[in-house]
């Protein structure tokens, strides 16, 4: 109890120090706003839906990015584990590509797409699709190799030991790599939408910034920070039930 | 030259026997844990004297509350009753004339420093200057005969060598008082009775007051003057039994000595049923 | 002769060599537009051009030192801060939620306020960067100090080291791998952010130069400069990979 009680009185006493600073006008409203105006202004954001538009704009292109690279992420992340030889070959080139920072993508994507979700979800899966590339390898050269032999010896096509076998015995590991991902595709999502995508919750911080709505803009970062914190809190709860996930990997 | 400790007040504590000050007492010393210290005792009522120069083992049973009692002779706890004292004054924290060795030398070597600089780390706390640590050091380790690992890394050690590393460490602070916590327990039989044949060589030598301990009750004969046998659940003393063969001892013919044979009999007995006892 | 024709090193070099063909011929052959997809040729001309002329030295020089003030910055506070805050039970009862809160905010999600305090300055990229590079250092820090090794901690009380010493000697040490490991995620952060504050503020390095090009659809120009980041970017992990084996040179020492 004591343990709660301390952890949240540093956070409290900051927000009433705020709070009363602000209304002695030791603290300009423009750049430091006030606790109270931040939550009248996330309040009103959310019943009038733009905050929600917003985030669900953000939602749509990280999930997108997500999805285009987990597919493509474990698609080839199977075929470059079940051959080691395959992957010794395309390995550098996959080396050589991982460490350009996803945001250096952004103005390639721009010239590309122009402005929208297509950019935006092509530098997020960009950004995601090398964690899961990476640890899809990894999970798959790590699966009991007797389960191998006995997807061989049952004959069976590609989908199938896919579906069947290899799938499954790598999941565990696999998940950790797709939780990775999606918490780096909320991240670069809010970066190309504060930098020069119109749309999403990074964009409305910018505008926000630009008309000097501090408090708008810092009740959309509270709000980015809690999604961010629930969508934590929500993967590692999803991961807890997953049967084998989390425990580190099916290998011998 | 050895630390002095810093409170030097004559406060003495009254002896037990009219001669000298014992260099370790214990009075009803007893140690529960949990919240507010109210929980199950560890360790219930002990009491007993070490003498200067005294080699005394303790043996008993997992779970009885040795290592519970030697931290508390370390002072890096304190106990819920009783009074300790260390040459007179009140133990009421760690004293650098306390050298504690634990079991796990894996995890109590700093396993970023090589072996001098382990050995250092004790010469640094002492507040050696430099210019004398390495001489120091080169004694130390050709006493523990280390001399040829000194830029080794404690990882690339065996078990053997890595608790020479901890006791070279441990002598260097000079200390009063050696308190091991079955430091060759993890170790194979072969290197366990070397070492065990150094350590009573060098507390000789030193005339180094020992508190040993040990749930290898014929460890505990060979090496000790007089060995303290505890039960457990709570640890108390059940009995003390002085040795009383001569030294220097071989790990051969003192194992055959009747008194050997006979204090192992008698206390295997007692052991047994301490282990059992509620 | 034989083992390296069949070597990996050379089929490794074939397929990427042969991708890049590929590419090559596509654009030659108009089949991609050579607006959007430069060939690798010109790629590469423009590349060696910017190196023979010297263009390439400023905006590399300043992005990387952006980064690295910002990285410094964030490394020093983080480990100070880590090491007080790691290293004492109540200041990480107090502090642990407000940390644990700030770990999946975005680094770039300072930059409105940012903006709002510094304006579009240089002042602000440095700002932003120290920032949002300062969380996994900060965090790997509290981490390493917060679990030394009991028996370790036993060991400096029962010599009595100061605790000056015990930080130094025993607990900054034995906090060093989680230190780094947490060093190299912030100067990737600090590479990202580096860029990103380039592009929202004008300010003069890589970042701005890619952006240009791409307004000015100067696309050899643009194709290049994300050659160089993503240069720049393996070898600051290298360099850093590199400093971690060295300081850790303990850990690989086995019998």
């Amino acid at each position: 109890m004591t343990r709660l009680l301390r952890g949240t009185a540093i956070p409290l006493l900051l927000i009433i120090s705020w709070e009363i600073f602000s209304r002695t006008g030791s603290l300009p409203m423009d750049t430091f706003s006030r606790p109270s105006a931040i939550v009248a202004a996330g309040a009103s954001g959310l019943a009038d839906g733009s905050l929600l538009t917003a985030t669900w704009q953000t939602f749509e292109a990280a999930l997108t990015g997500f999805a285009i690279a987990a597919v493509l992420g474990i698609f080839f992340g199977v075929v470059l584990g079940l051959a080691p030889r395959l992957e010794a070959i395309v390995g550098p080139s996959i080396d050589a590509l991982r460490p350009i920072p996803a945001v250096a993508l952004i103005p390639l994507t721009l010239l590309l797409f122009g402005f929208g979700l297509k950019m935006e979800a092509s530098v997020i899966a960009f950004a995601c699709l090398w964690p899961i590339l990476i640890v899809t390898v990894v999970a798959v050269r790590g699966i009991e190799p007797r389960l191998l032999e006995v997807s061989n010896a049952l004959e069976l096509s590609f989908a199938a030991r896919m579906r069947k076998i290899i799938l499954p015995a790598a999941l565990g590991r696999i998940t950790v790599g797709l939780r990775v991902a999606i918490g780096i595709s909320l991240v670069v999502a809010v970066t190309v939408e504060i930098v020069l995508n119109p749309r999403g919750l990074g964009y409305t911080m910018i505008v926000a910034q630009q008309q000097l709505r501090s408090d708008l803009m810092y009740a959309q970062l509270v709000w980015l920070g809690l999604l961010g914190w629930g969508i934590n809190a929500l993967l590692e709860r999803a991961v807890s039930r997953w049967p084998g996930a989390g425990v580190p990997g099916s290998d011998a | 030259m050895p630390v002095q400790m810093k409170e030097d007040r004559a406060v003495q504590a009254a002896p037990a026997r009219g001669a000298a000050v014992p260099a370790v007492s214990v009075r009803g010393v007893s140690m529960a844990f949990g919240a507010e210290r109210k929980g199950p005792e560890v360790l219930a009522d002990i009491s007993f004297d070490v003498s200067e120069g005294e080699f005394l083992c303790i043996v008993g049973p997992s779970g009885c509350g040795k290592t519970t009692l030697l931290r508390l002779l370390s002072g890096l706890i304190r106990p819920t009753a009783g009074e300790i004292h260390f040459h007179g004054q009140r133990v009421s924290g760690t004293s650098r004339d306390r050298a504690i060795i634990f079991q796990d030398y894996s995890k109590a070597l700093l396993p970023w420093r090589t072996v001098a600089g382990n050995i250092s780390l004790s010469l640094e706390a002492c507040g050696v200057p430099a210019p004398e640590r390495s001489g120091r050091i080169r004694a130390l380790l050709a006493k523990m005969g280390l001399s040829h690992t000194a830029r080794h890394y404690p990882n690339q050690l065996s078990g053997g060598m890595q608790q020479r590393v901890q006791i070279a460490r441990c002598l260097a602070q000079q200390p009063k008082l050696l308190l091991m916590d079955e430091p060759f327990g993890a170790l194979d039989a072969l290197t366990r009775q070397k070492l065990q044949d150094e350590v009573a060589r060098i507390a000789g030598e030193q005339r180094t007051t020992v508190v040993f301990i040990t749930h290898d009750l014929e460890e505990a004969i060979y090496l000790g003057d007089r060995v303290i046998a505890l039960a457990s659940n709570p640890g108390r003393i059940a009995e003390m039994v002085e040795v009383g063969i001569a030294r220097p001892r071989n790990q051969l013919e003192t194992r055959e000595d009747e008194r050997f044979l006979a204090h192992r009999h008698h206390l295997f007995g007692l052991l047994q049923d301490a282990s059992f006892s509620p | 002769m034989r083992r390296l024709l069949g070597s990996p090193a050379l089929g490794a070099a074939v397929f990427a060599a042969g991708l890049l063909l590929a590419w090559q011929v596509l654009v030659d052959q108009k089949l991609i537009s050579p607006v959007f997809f430069p060939s690798p040729s010109r790629t590469l001309e423009e590349l060696w051009d910017q190196v023979a002329s010297g263009r390439l030295w400023d905006p590399l020089a300043a992005t990387t030192l952006r980064m690295f003030y910002g990285f410094a910055l964030a490394s020093l506070l983080g480990v100070v801060l880590g090491a007080a805050i790691g290293s004492s039970r109540t200041a990480r009862e107090f502090l642990a939620p407000l940390l644990e809160l700030m770990r999946p905010l975005p680094a770039s999600a300072i930059i409105p306020p940012a903006i709002l305090f510094f304006g579009l300055s240089a002042k602000m990229a440095t700002i932003v960067i120290a920032f949002g590079a300062i969380w996994p250092v900060l965090l790997a820090s509290v981490h390493g100090f917060a679990n030394v090794e009991r028996l370790l901690q036993d060991l400096c009380a029962a010599l009595r080291l100061s605790r000056r010493d015990y930080l130094l000697k025993v607990a900054f040490p034995s906090a060093l791998p989680d230190i780094l490991a947490g060093a190299r995620v912030s100067l990737a952060i600090a590479l990202i952010l580096a860029v990103v504050t380039e592009m929202q503020a004008s300010q003069p390095g890589l970042g701005q130069n890619i952006l240009l090009a791409q307004r000015t659809y100067r696309s050899p120009e643009l194709y290049a400069g994300v050659v160089t980041l993503g240069i720049l970017g393996f070898l600051i992990n290298r360099l850093l990979l590199l400093i971690e084996r060295r300081v850790l040179r303990w850990q690989a020492a086995q019998q």
